[in-house]
């Protein structure tokens, strides 16, 4: 791990949101395939390879815990409704209580929960590829 | 199957190669559309290794750098030809309705 340039540690930064098991199998050829599709200058991976890296790293280990469930994706056609209705109707219990009670706070704990029932939705989404 | 895993699989039916050359050889396959992103890549090679679709093949040092080849398996060449053989139906469909009366050879 000594003598690595500035862009490969950037690089193996981002790779660092693999899981282990992937990383020890794959992360140095993925190194290589980044370094050598890098322009000469290129200081900073591009902005899209780092959008790809964290989209296939991260979903890597969501998969790796088992999330969403295998149990879920099978009931897909009923639970991703149910997950937008549950997106939904937190937004509008968020609505009601700035409304009424003034209450910004909780957002900090009904933003997240949204975001989380929305990506679940869009990970089990109809049309989605199994893994 | 994806597109990006057919195009690996083509890639590869010429010959063994490894990550960067799959990517240049897909982009020339596709005519420049498809720039397969390292992400992309590991996580169909992966994929399709599990399926048995493709193998390791052989490992090079190149410039201190890891090149591991990938091969098409049997199974995998047999899965290529059925979805080439798919596409071209579909395409063939396609043609023949956009110029009724027209047959396509």
């Amino acid at each position: 791990m000594t003598d690595h340039s500035p862009l490969e540690r950037r690089y193996r930064r981002w790779l660092a949101l693999y899981p282990k098991s992937f990383r020890a199998e794959h992360e140095d050829e993925m190194v290589a395939v980044l370094m050598q599709g890098a322009g000469p200058d290129q200081t900073h991976p591009r902005l899209s390879e780092a959008v790809d890296l964290a989209r296939h790293g991260l979903r890597r280990r969501a998969s790796a815990r088992r999330f969403p469930s295998r149990w879920e994706r099978q009931h897909a056609n009923v639970m991703f409704p149910v997950r937008i209705l549950i997106a939904l109707w937190l937004c509008f219990i968020s609505a009601v209580l700035i409304g009424f009670h003034r209450a910004e706070l909780w957002l900090l704990l009904t933003v997240p929960a949204i975001l989380l029932h929305l990506y679940i939705a869009y990970r089990i989404r109809p049309g989605a590829a199994p893994r | 199957m994806q597109e990006a895993s057919f195009l690996i699989l083509t890639a590869l039916a010429g010959s063994s190669q490894h990550g960067y050359g799959i990517v240049t050889d897909v982009a020339q396959i596709s005519g420049g559309k498809v720039q397969l992103k390292a992400g992309t890549l590991y996580t169909a090679l992966d994929r399709l290794s599990a399926d048995g679709l493709i193998e390791p093949d052989r490992e090079e040092i190149v410039d201190n750098r890891l090149r591991r080849y990938y091969r098409i398996t049997r199974d995998g060449a047999e899965r290529l030809a059925d979805e080439a053989d798919r596409l071209r139906a579909n395409a063939h469909a396609a043609l023949t309705r956009l110029r009724p009366g027209v047959a396509i050879s």
